[in-house]
């Protein structure tokens, strides 16, 4: 099942084109959206779950038109939005059933049973009483993908969801994950690089509402082999190097001391060592493009 | 700091559209009210013509308050949110790390908030100056000006109330951080205010009443209820004792709440959560490192159909339902509204402090303010919060994302709706029955509870539930939602005020029903079902657009949302939505071309324009003589099944006259007739719009010749959407005026406001002429072409009904499967007769050789035995204090409760409402309660006299020798029987009713003997006048007079007897030095204020105590429009100054016998009862007194006529407890 996107365009009230006559293929299997906030990540994905129309273009995925026809792709689709709230005073296995039913599952005795399933999947069997409302971040983070995997999505939505969760809920939100994408299509958007690397066997950049790149996490470092250089410099010094080099990232060392990297085809100079490409750069060098060119 | 937080504020509101959108609709209702009361409508409705000034102060401050009600609606949004708001964009972390103050905070926030809000208010006094004054309203009913006005109620009331809503809605929103908290807090505020009204509802309790209702209305009140037209529009509003202490009361109580505030705020405040569990501590430790490596999900099916969305909105909704169960704002309501329907079960049907048997249908009467205010705003409100829910707690974009179509999601909220007014109304049930049986009362009928709750009541509510669902779809803002419900739910009705008559253009309206235990709904059941079901068809139109722009996903633009609608617009949609609104507007067409007028005025329009033409064509036969009806035999047939009657009669009438008559004006009503006289006639002039016709005698009818004319007459049959007939299915009760024509003009039907006349260049009406003018004594009040009659009629049935006319039964037969019976009146008696028809049981007895009957619904027993005892008592009285009793027959009949809640008498024959007396629940023990099954019976029974032998000529004042007089002997057989001490509930409750009623007099108020007719004057002033006159020159020495007078003009041919006559056999017996009472209450319109100002006791040597009262006796007239003046001319008032006060008091001259009484107490029984020590009249010449009395035993409270027997204007400071 392929997702395909076509000239998606979407203007808001406010003047801000949140999406740029945008296309995009997305064929099985984890797809990681990288982006800076306000890239537009949150619009595709909303847009793609039927919770916003745009202004044009066409999404279909399978043989689904999803803008004429949004009813057959919520029923396979697996959404989870950035944030989002809860019905106070409603435990976790009710809420559940709840989902269930909107879901389209009807027989009682199903339902119980894949409400079993998917609270031991995201590890809240324990607390199914408790209401979730009252759940920390990450526990809710996990209701989010078990109400999501009720319905045995194809396609999963995923929305920035390890933002403010700890390594090692992010680590089996991301498993978790993992696990679920196995056999259908999962966007996952992230500002995060990490989670990125760690998870998808595609990726794109997303800024200002166009894809700035669609490749592998693969093929992206591949890329950049032996484009990546690495220096230490002190830190007064960052002026100067920021004009001369195209640095894409910086970081400060214990001593103080500054470590760039730069993006060149060649050595830029001696002082530069060769370093292995991360995705980061690819990431950087991408938005770094994409950014208005500065005259100065 | 304080400035800066403030005009952020304000800038801030400013620069919100919403702002202006408020201000708008309020100038706009505040302008179309005004120019409404102003008469801006005339020229399509009637004219609104009238004596009052529409902006006189009082007016004035009532709309501008009432108005502002409205506005608490939005305080959560305006001065509730202003704190709330930096909580919610979470600014409060940042904010309240701000180096200003919790005072500059707070008191900037508040005080911003009710600058916005008085703005608005503003906005209502705009609207009301310019509505007021808008060209084409009537000037003649506005008056100039006034802006002290404005300011004095904005100042006095509504800034102190909008302070108290003010800071509560502020207190309960900022802790709570919940505008639904604060909204419901005004709902509940509200409901509070009208609760302290129904609980504080005794006459006695309205000081409490003032100093506690928290609007200040009842303290206004309190000065200015008895205030009549004149004094209405030309005084300015009193600030007085009671006003400025509720104002400073409540002004303190905002203080008390906005310190509280004050107190209890802190910056880094938290919300407010209420529990009522406690919650048990609890380590938590999540496992850290547990991971997942395989994912099976187990196989399940999914199912899309139709029928599993059914499944699955049932279930839905039933979450929905219970949210809204288990929310507190609900709980709230409910708490209030169940207050409020205990309240009003107790008081529902209580008369003369009598309460009714808890009858269901007085039970399910005593719902409908529950079910008015408690669903309706359960409706509205949780209508917005169902759909708004998902999106409230952010959980929207989950559930949107599935796959469930809108119309499932939309549907589910309102079936959880209407399971919540299934809910409220069951509460109407339950609380019915708890009540019947706490009353010891156990016959449930169930089935009519639900009948009516479920069946019929239900309907109405789901419609509502419908508009509900629709405008708050439509509108994001809930609270908006809410607002725009409430003035559509209250301002429907008034659309009438624009021309907007047929219920079919406004929302809801139709037809209602009611229910008598004799006839069930009868015919109405049918008609509301029809209205019903169109506005269900036209709610699920609405509902059909509300699923079309159902908001998924994120909320667009308006322009978006109507996009978005045209692409879900699709087949099924379309043909949902054209077979409904087919269906609608086939509906809507078929009652518009059963109820529209023929005409293109509005009803009230053509009415009025009818009126005049029939006055200028037809006016100049008034005084064309015309013969007089002498007999009358008529054959009634009617058709309970069918609900029809038809009927036939013979008139035979004489040319009383020494002229010669060539014309007969038939004056007809609008039914299938045939008219034939015995004579040769031509019809000359046939009015088939005014159904007068002119008949035409080649050879002149003779003086002292005689005609006959025969009459046949044909009800219409109800239709579906109207009800045409008076025949109903059980209990049948029609007057000749309804079946058969009378002869000459009829003066009715004329317009009677003079302002309107001149309108239409007619002149001022006179009202009836004075009974100085010896030409108007021809005709009696009941009837213009006869004088008495011979009277015979067969009126016929269905088999299980008796039939009842005047007259005794002479034969009875069954014919055709029907019932039929044969009447004939021994004695004349006035052309005024009735048919009546029902299922009856009959209670007879014989007494003294009169057959005393009741024909009564067989459940109905309760009283049959204190009526029967009334119509002995009020026969004996009569005919001992009087004349004889002109028949051998007197007969009660029950009629449905829904053809009236009167009684009225007819010869020999009183019909008598279900509701009035056959219900009563008397309680001989209650003080306070009056035998009112009795006492009406005695006034009905007395009519045989006071109307069927001694009848006024139709001039002022006639009404004083019928209903007075009825009142009268009522008075007296109910004080014989009950003693003088009962009768002071009597009397308050008639001195209370008069001086309230003539507030409302639009014309003219004249004194008794020279009223118009009026009701409030006729019973209550007359009632008390003639008990008063008793009291003063002895009920022997009265009735002597009345005696006399009787038999002079008892059964008397014209010229007929009028008040001045009556008066003139009492004046004979009033000694001179009391003949100021009859210049008092028969003259003029004179009214007492007298009250104890001081009051001390001490105990002498002897064991006798001194008792010093001091006390003021002042009385004022007043003329027609209700002016006050003190003397006949200049300088013959009399005038003192209290040494306290600078106003001097004014009285008319003073030589009047007032009762002085001390009262101690004793126990009868266990049971306190009023002890007179001293009773004595004392002749009082100036206002102010002081007299000294001994009396033997320890005093506990003295009074100045304490009785109440004079016009007293406030009647409880009479009496001084000591």
């Amino acid at each position: 099942m392929k997702l395909i996107i076509k000239n998606l365009t979407k203007t808001y009230k406010n003047g801000v084109k949140a999406l740029d006559n945008l296309d995009l293929e997305i064929g099985i299997g984890m797809f990681g959206l990288l982006g800076p906030n306000g890239a537009g990540k949150s619009s595709l994905m909303r847009t793609i779950a039927t919770l916003q129309s745009p202004d044009s273009g066409e999404i279909i995925f399978g043989d689904i038109n999803v803008l004429e026809d949004n009813m057959s792709l919520r029923k396979v689709l697996g959404y989870l939005p950035q944030s989002f709230g809860v019905y106070p005073k409603m435990s976790a296995e009710d809420l559940l059933d709840y989902f269930a039913t909107l879901k389209g599952i009807a027989n009682k005795i199903e339902r119980k049973a894949i409400i079993k399933e998917v609270l031991e999947i995201t590890n809240l069997y324990d607390v199914r009483h408790k209401n979730v409302a009252g759940y920390s971040g990450g526990m809710k983070q996990r209701f989010g993908i078990a109400q999501l995997l009720l319905n045995n999505p194809k396609l999963i939505i995923v929305d920035e969801p390890t933002a403010g969760l700890d390594p090692a809920e992010r680590h089996r939100f991301l498993n978790v994950l993992r696990e679920v994408g196995t056999n259908c299509t999962v966007i996952f958007s992230t500002h995060i690089v990490e989670d990125v690397k760690e998870l998808c066997n595609e990726m794109a950049i997303l800024n200002g509402g166009k894809i700035l790149k669609h490749t592998t996490p693969q093929n992206a470092t591949q890329e950049i082999e032996g484009k990546i250089w690495t220096k230490i410099i002190q830190k007064d010094d960052l002026e100067e190097n920021i004009k001369m080099y195209n640095v894409l990232s910086r970081n400060f060392n214990p001593d103080n001391t500054l470590n760039i990297r730069v993006y060149s085809e060649t050595k830029p100079s001696e002082d530069f060592t060769a370093s292995k490409p991360q995705l980061d750069d690819v990431y950087f060098i991408a938005l770094k493009q994409d950014e208005p060119l500065l005259t100065s | 700091m304080f400035s800066t937080i403030f005009k952020q504020e304000l800038k801030y509101w400013f620069q919100k559209p919403v702002f202006y959108i408020y201000a708008i609709i309020f100038l706009l209702l505040a302008f179309f009210i005004a120019a409404s009361n102003a008469g801006i409508w005339d020229g399509i409705t009637g004219t609104t013509g009238s004596s009052r000034i529409v902006n006189s102060p009082i007016q004035i401050t009532g709309l501008f308050n009432i108005l502002t009600i409205f506005i608490f609606f939005l305080f959560p949004s305006i001065i509730g949110v202003s704190i709330y708001r930096d909580f919610k964009s979470e600014m409060h972390t940042i904010l309240f790390s701000y180096p200003f103050t919790k005072t500059n905070y707070l008191f900037a926030k508040f005080f911003s908030g009710i600058v916005i809000v008085s703005t608005i208010v503003l906005m209502i006094a705009l609207g009301l100056i310019i509505g007021f004054r808008f060209p084409g309203t009537n000037p003649e009913i506005v008056g100039s000006l006034n802006l002290m006005t404005y300011a004095k109620s904005y100042l006095v009331f509504i800034l102190p109330n909008v302070l108290f809503f003010g800071a509560v809605v502020f207190a309960v929103v900022t802790f709570s951080r919940n505008i639904a908290a604060g909204f419901i807090t005004v709902i509940i505020l509200l409901f509070f205010q009208g609760a302290i009204g129904s609980i504080f509802s005794e006459p006695e309790q309205k000081t409490i009443l003032a100093i506690l209702d928290p609007f200040g209305f009842s303290a206004l009140d309190n000065y200015t209820q008895y205030w009549t037209v004149s004094e209405q529009n030309e005084l300015q509003i009193p600030i007085k004792e009671l006003i400025i202490y509720n104002r400073l009361l409540w002004l303190a109580i905002s203080s008390l709440v906005f310190g509280l505030v004050y107190k209890y705020f802190k910056f880094s405040q938290n919300a407010l959560a209420i529990s009522f569990r406690k919650a048990k501590g609890e380590r938590v430790v999540k496992t850290n490192f547990s991971g997942v490596t395989k994912i099976i999900l187990p196989k399940v099916s999914h199912n899309y159909s139709f029928v599993q969305n059914l499944k699955t909105l049932w279930k839905l909704s039933n979450i929905d339902f219970k949210y809204i169960f288990k929310s507190l704002p609900f709980i709230c309501i409910l708490i209030v509204g169940i207050l409020l329907l205990i309240g009003t079960l107790f008081t529902v049907g209580k008369i003369f402090g009598t309460e009714t048997l808890p009858v269901t249908w007085q039970m399910l009467r005593g719902g409908n303010i529950f079910s008015l205010l408690v669903i309706n705003v359960c409706t509205f409100l949780y209508a917005g919060m169902l759909v708004q829910r998902a999106r409230t707690a952010r959980i929207s974009h989950l559930v949107d994302s599935t796959p469930i179509p809108n119309w499932a999601l939309l549907f589910s909220k309102l079936i959880a709706l209407l399971k919540m007014q299934l809910v409220l109304l069951a509460v109407i049930m339950v609380s019915g029955m708890l009540f019947q049986a706490y009353n010891g009362y156990y016959d449930f009928e169930i089935g009519h509870y639900i009948k009516e709750l479920f069946g019929l009541k239900f309907l109405n509510y789901v419609v509502w539930a419908l508009l509900s669902i629709f405008i708050q779809t439509l509108v994001k803002n809930q609270y908006l939602g809410f607002f725009i419900l409430l003035i559509i739910a209250i301002g429907t009705p008034f659309l009438s005020l624009i021309g907007i008559e047929l219920s079919i253009f406004k929302y809801n309206e139709g037809p209602g029903f009611s229910y008598s235990d004799m006839n069930g709904y009868g015919s109405d059941l049918s008609r509301y079902l029809w209205y019903k079901l169109y506005w269900i068809l036209g709610g699920s139109l609405l509902l059909v657009l509300s699923i079309l722009m159902w908001v998924r996903g994120l909320p667009n633009s308006f322009a978006e949302r109507i996009y978005i609608a045209k692409q879900r617009f699709k087949a099924p949609q379309k043909i949902a939505f054209f077979t409904l609104l087919i269906a609608f507007v086939g509906l809507g067409f078929t009652i518009f071309q059963e109820t529209k007028s023929k005409n293109k005025n509005s009803a009230s329009k053509q009415a009025e324009l009818n009126a005049v033409k029939w006055e200028k064509t037809y006016k100049k036969y008034e005084n064309y003589k015309q013969p007089r009806i002498v007999a009358v035999n008529a054959n009634m047939n009617i058709f309970p099944k069918k609900k029809t009657f038809d009927a036939s009669a013979v008139f035979t009438m004489v040319n009383k006259t020494n002229k010669a008559i060539d014309s007969i004006f038939l004056n007809h009503n609008a039914l299938e007739s045939t008219f034939e006289f015995n004579k040769p006639n031509n019809l000359v002039l046939e009015d088939t719009v005014f159904h007068f016709d002119i008949y035409h005698f080649e050879n002149k009818i003779q003086p002292g010749d005689s005609l006959q004319l025969k009459i046949t007459v044909k009800s219409k049959e109800n239709t579906m959407f109207q009800q045409k007939s008076p025949v109903i299915e059980n209990g049948t009760f029609i007057n000749n005026f309804a079946i058969f024509p009378s002869l000459g003009y009829a003066s009715g039907g004329e317009l009677r406001d003079n302002k309107t006349r001149k309108k239409y260049d007619l002149p001022p009406n006179n009202l009836r002429p004075h009974p100085t003018d010896s030409t108007a004594l021809g005709n009696t009040y009941i009837s213009k072409d006869s004088d008495w009659i011979d009277f015979e009629a067969t009126v016929s049935t269905s088999k299980d009904q008796i039939a009842i006319a005047p007259g005794y039964l002479q034969k009875e037969w069954i014919e055709n499967d029907r019932k039929y019976f044969h009447y004939k009146m021994d004695s004349k008696i006035l052309n005024f007769y009735a048919f009546n028809s029902a299922r009856y049981e009959v209670k007879k007895e014989l007494w003294n050789g009169i057959s005393l009957e009741i024909y009564y619904h067989k459940p109905h027993t309760y009283n049959l035995d204190r009526m029967m005892k009334g119509m002995k008592a009020s026969l004996a009285y009569n005919a001992k204090n009087f004349s004889p009793y002109q028949h051998k027959q007197a007969r009660i009949i029950e009629f449905p409760r829904t053809g009236g809640g009167f009684a009225q008498s007819f010869p020999n024959t009183i019909p008598f409402s279900e509701g009035l007396g056959f219900i009563a629940d008397v309680d001989d023990e209650n003080e306070d309660g009056v035998d009112y099954p009795f006492a009406i019976t005695v006034h009905e029974v007395a009519h045989q006299w006071w109307a069927h032998q001694v009848i006024g000529a139709d001039v002022l004042g006639a009404t004083m020798l019928s209903e007075s007089m009825s009142e009268y002997v009522s008075l007296k057989v109910l004080e014989h029987q009950h003693g003088k001490n009962k009768m002071r509930k009597f009397l308050k409750d008639a001195l209370d009713g008069y001086l309230i009623q003539r507030t409302f007099e639009t014309k003219r108020e004249k004194p008794l003997m020279y009223n118009d007719g009026q009701g409030y004057i006729h019973y209550q002033k007359g009632s008390m006048v003639f008990y008063a006159l008793s009291d003063y020159i002895g009920e022997e020495k009265l009735n002597g007079a009345l005696k006399k007078y009787v038999e002079k003009v008892k059964f008397q041919e014209p010229p007929y007897t009028t008040s001045i006559e009556m008066l003139s056999y009492i004046n004979q017996v009033t000694p001179d030095s009391l003949k100021y009472v009859l210049k008092d209450m028969f003259e003029t319109i004179t009214l007492y204020k007298n009250r104890v100002v001081d009051v001390t006791s001490t105990k002498l040597e002897n064991g006798k105590y001194q008792v010093d009262i001091e006390f003021e006796v002042s009385k004022y007239r007043n003329d027609e429009k209700g002016k006050k003046y003190y003397g006949e001319k200049v300088g013959d008032s009399l005038m003192y100054t209290p040494k306290d006060k600078t106003t001097p008091i004014y009285s008319v001259p003073l030589a009047d016998y007032i009762d002085v009484g001390v009262f101690s107490e004793e126990e009868i029984d266990g049971k306190k009862k009023e002890k007179q020590l001293y009773f004595k009249k004392h002749k009082i010449t100036q206002i102010h007194n002081k007299i000294t009395l001994i009396v033997n035993e320890k005093p506990t409270e003295v009074g100045i006529d304490p009785y109440n027997k004079l016009i007293d204007t406030k009647s409880d400071d009479n009496r001084r407890k000591l």
